[in-house]
Formats: structure tokens, C-alpha cells, sequence
């Protein structure tokens, strides 16, 4: 467009201060906002999806591990182990998303995201005081299982329901109102139905918010093409 | 860069790519938040003297705070888009697509004679 370099106008000393059509501009602008918040913000589809997996898979053992179950098909240890590993790499998906995507950021939203995240340790730290003082004064151990799946998911289900609050998001308020149902659910079905409802409806609704998630992110991509 | 007619004029702040990616990438912040320089430098990717000195031209035209605090004893180097710098934006995004949409379709630089 500036072919005429002899017309007198302001030397453009670099390719970069040559004018751009509005196009370029425009396609300019759509790449390295894509891009910023491709970098920037976290992508719940890894975690909500290693999630699901962990709760299907590591619950899922439990029950086939179960005697009074349709098994045992495996023995317990093996079956805890299992659920101990998936569970140690959602946490460290978990916290490299956070801590990565929010690294060289300050102000109100590191702020309230680190909060978040904190919240999710102090929180089943004090699940843990609760529920290992209750077995402590003697409450009886077969209902032990029963209040670990009741009383985890309803600290999940809430700690979702405030993540979507915080970020206003639907599909993490959907999936802490379902947790809530699937832990009422857990504590119902009694031992070892309970792991098959953590294993099936927990798991279920983390990967269904994964797929929902996923495909949020398509069509914000595919709005953002159309700008 | 101005011209005389129906066409909005575009901010020359703004219009050179480097700045505007610049602009683009911090607007992607939520208000209140900033950002190092090696992060933005990273989202961007630009050369840390290219980033400063396009970052200094948008810190003069008020579109950009530049904080220097220390952090563990480092000199650390905080960015932010300012309240005009994110209207600049709108605005220039807004005169782009005026532009488009204008039926001879011309560019502002091409004054005509």
C-alpha cells in the first residue's frame, strides 16, 4: 500500500511501522490474544479429565477389591495403591497448571486463584482432623468408608460450587451441585456400592465437565476466528 | 496519519504491530492485575530491547504503568495497561472495523492529494 516511497510522508524506518491494512491489524490482534490467554489462563480440560480418571479408575479398584462386592478381583493394597498414584498425579496437574499459567502475574486475580487453591488443602486438612477424630472416639469402622466418600465429596462439591462463584463459571458450579448429589448418593448406596457411585457418578461428572469444557473452548476459538 | 474524512483516524501509538501485540497481551490481564517482563516478553515473543523500547513509547503515551519493585532483593519490572491504554484499544479495534465496513474501503495513510 506504501509503494510510493517519494511521497513526502513520514519515513517508516522499520517493517514493523509500515502501515498495516485493517485486516493485518485485526488478524494481528486475534493471534496474540489467543495466544495471551492460551498462556495465561489455566485450562480446566487437563485437570477436570485427570480428575475423572482418577476417581473412575482409583474408586473403581476399591469396589472390584471389595469382598463383599461382586470380587475380590484384586487385593485391597494393590487397589489403594492405585488410587494413591492417580490421585498424586491429579494434584501435580493440578498445581503445574495453577502455579504455571498464573507465574509472573500480580494482583486481584493471582490473589484470589491462590486463595482458591489453598482452600482445597485446608479444607480436606480439616476433613481429615474431622473424620479421623470421629473414628478416634470410637465411631464404628464400618462407617468409615461411608463418611470418607460422604463427607470428601461434599467438601468437593462446595469447593466447585465456589470456583464456578469466583470465576462464574456454570460448568464448575454444574459439576458442584452434581458432586453433591453423587456424595448424598454414596452414603446411601452403603459399603461397597459407595465406591462404585465415587467410581461411576464422581469420575462420570468430572469427565463429562472435561467434555464440556473442551467443547466451550472449540467454539470460543471458532467466535474468535469470526471477530 | 490523519485524514479528513468519514474514516476514523487510526492511533499511531497503536498502529505498529509490536505495540499493538503489546497492548493486545496485556489487555488479556484482568484490570488491577500486571505482569513481569519476562512473562510478557515470553508472550509476545519479542527481544527484550525491541519489548522496552516499544514498552517506553506506550508508558509515554500513558497507555502503559511500568512498576520496578523488589522482590527477594531482584529488581523486578511490573506491567499494566492503563485505563486509556484499554480504550485505546477499544478504539482502535472499533476504527479498524469501520474501516472494513466503509465502502471505498481506504486506508487512512493514503491521504488523498
Amino acid at each position: 500500500m506504501t509503494t510510493d516511497g517519494s511521497s513526502g510522508e513520514t519515513v517508516r524506518t522499520a517493517d514493523e511501522e509500515r502501515a498495516w491494512s485493517p485486516e493485518e491489524s485485526l488478524a494481528v490482534i486475534r493471534a496474540q490474544h489467543v495466544e495471551a490467554i492460551r498462556r495465561l489462563s489455566v485450562d480446566p480440560v487437563p485437570i477436570l479429565g485427570m480428575w475423572g480418571v482418577a476417581w473412575l479408575c482409583g474408586f473403581g479398584a476399591l469396589y472390584l477389591a471389595s469382598a463383599e462386592g461382586p470380587g475380590p478381583f484384586l487385593p485391597t493394597w494393590a487397589a489403594g495403591l492405585v488410587l494413591g498414584l492417580l490421585f498424586a498425579a491429579a494434584i501435580a496437574v493440578s498445581v503445574i497448571q495453577g502455579v504455571g499459567r498464573s507465574h509472573g502475574v500480580e494482583g486481584p486475580s493471582r490473589r484470589a486463584a491462590a486463595m482458591y487453591g489453598w482452600s482445597w488443602t485446608l479444607a480436606f486438612a480439616g476433613l481429615f482432623a474431622i473424620n479421623l477424630g470421629l473414628i478416634h472416639q470410637g465411631m464404628p469402622t464400618r462407617l468409615a468408608p461411608l463418611l470418607w466418600s460422604g463427607s470428601s465429596l461434599l467438601v468437593v462439591g462446595l469447593l466447585y460450587l465456589a470456583g464456578g462463584i469466583i470465576w462464574s463459571d456454570r460448568v464448575q458450579y454444574g459439576l458442584g451441585v452434581w458432586t453433591l448429589v453423587a456424595g448424598a448418593a454414596s452414603v446411601s448406596a452403603g459399603v461397597p456400592a459407595n465406591f462404585a457411585v465415587l467410581s461411576l457418578a464422581g469420575g462420570g461428572g468430572f469427565l463429562v465437565a472435561a467434555a464440556l469444557g473442551y467443547a466451550r473452548a472449540v467454539r470460543a476459538r471458532r467466535a474468535q476466528v469470526q471477530l | 496519519m490523519t485524514i479528513d474524512g468519514l474514516l476514523p483516524p487510526l492511533d499511531p501509538v497503536i498502529h505498529a504491530q509490536p505495540r499493538l501485540r503489546v497492548t493486545v497481551a496485556l489487555a488479556a490481564l484482568d484490570e488491577g492485575d500486571q505482569i513481569t517482563f519476562p512473562r510478557l516478553q515470553e508472550i509476545v515473543s519479542m527481544t527484550a530491547g525491541n519489548l522496552s523500547t516499544h514498552l517506553r513509547k506506550l508508558e509515554d503515551a500513558g497507555y502503559v504503568t511500568v512498576t520496578k519493585a523488589h522482590r527477594h532483593r531482584t529488581p523486578v519490572t511490573y506491567l499494566s495497561l492503563t485505563r486509556s491504554g484499554r480504550r485505546a484499544l477499544e478504539d482502535y479495534t472499533a476504527a479498524l472495523r469501520a474501516l472494513l465496513t466503509a465502502p471505498e474501503h481506504q486506508l487512512p495513510q493514503e491521504s488523498s492529494p
